[in-house]
């Protein structure tokens, strides 16, 4: 097993999956529509960090092309906060009720 | 040594932040775990030679992002600590998601130690090439205006048409109707 530490590409990847897998618990387990939004978030990060990792660590020269894709990562995450935040707020007006977990209760 | 030592202080923050952010019931104190998260792996990204990417990290996530989802948990009446009462099949899916979220983590690490074990074979050692021309900031920013400006300019516009159909979402249910709320239901 590589040691862990900055020069080895295992511990980034490891600190990735975990990364995603809290995104994923979020996903599963948050009733509230910010919360899941929170763990999208952390799956996005992760994916990012993955990208930039195997840039970095690709045989023979670094590749800068994996932080381009992080990069594109950030912006769809940027793009996908802005539409969501726009939809819960769109569910605030409309409800008239601030909390979203009212909401859902209301409709089931 | 001392490298190590902060390279284990931003994977500490990028993990604990992530799980507290996953984990802690009150949203708001959910949030500032999420950029606590963020800011771990901007530092990370520093580690990686992605200087740049580390600045838009912070920039982007943590300035523009991470403002909005705290802005948003704002509208959430729970915000300061009043936990709910979770019914007995919303905990049960809980639990459920805890153990989808640890088969998830556990299969990520068993493939990420194979895929390394691969990789530190075949990869050269880093900093052997000249870090100005093939990683960093300019490199990025010269392949981005070359080979990547297409998608780059279709960023662009992903972005525009994303703002718009923000504005024009928030708009449409600005004012209370009934059967209002229907229409978002799917």
């Amino acid at each position: 097993m590589a040691e862990f530490g900055p020069s080895s590409l295992a511990s980034y990847l490891i600190v990735a999956g975990i990364l995603f897998a809290a995104g994923v618990l979020a996903i599963a387990t948050r009733r509230n529509a910010i919360g899941v939004l929170i763990g999208l978030e952390l799956m996005f990060n992760a994916a990012a960090l993955q990208f930039t990792a195997y840039g970095r660590f690709r045989a023979g020269a670094p590749d800068p092309q994996g932080q381009i894709a992080a990069v594109f990562v950030v912006v769809a995450a940027a793009a996908e906060a802005a539409v969501a935040l726009a939809l819960l707020f769109a569910v605030y007006r409309t409800s008239k009720d601030v909390d979203l977990e009212a909401t859902r209760e209301l409709r089931s | 040594m001392i490298e190590t030592l902060l390279f284990a202080g931003c994977a500490l923050c990028a993990i604990a932040g992530a799980l507290g952010a996953a984990l802690v019931k009150n949203l708001f104190h959910a949030a500032l775990l999420l950029g606590l998260a963020l800011v771990g792996t901007a530092g990370l990204y520093l580690f990686l030679e992605a200087q740049w990417l580390a600045c838009v990290q912070v920039v982007v996530y943590v300035g523009g992002i991470l403002v909005l989802i705290l802005f948003a948990t704002l509208f959430s009446a729970d915000i300061l600590g009043a936990v709910q009462r979770a019914p007995w099949s919303v905990r049960m899916a809980g639990w459920l998601g805890a153990v989808l979220a640890g088969g998830v983590a556990w299969r990520l690490v068993q493939v990420v130690l194979a895929e390394a074990r691969h990789l530190d074979r075949t990869r050269s050692a880093p900093g052997v090439a000249d870090p100005l021309t093939t990683s960093g900031g300019a490199a990025a920013g010269n392949v981005l205006l070359s080979s990547w400006f297409v998608p780059f300019l279709a960023t662009g516009l992903l972005l525009t048409v994303a703002l718009v159909a923000a504005v024009a979402t928030v708009q449409r249910f600005r004012r209370p109707a009934n059967g209002g709320s229907e229409a978002i239901r799917g």
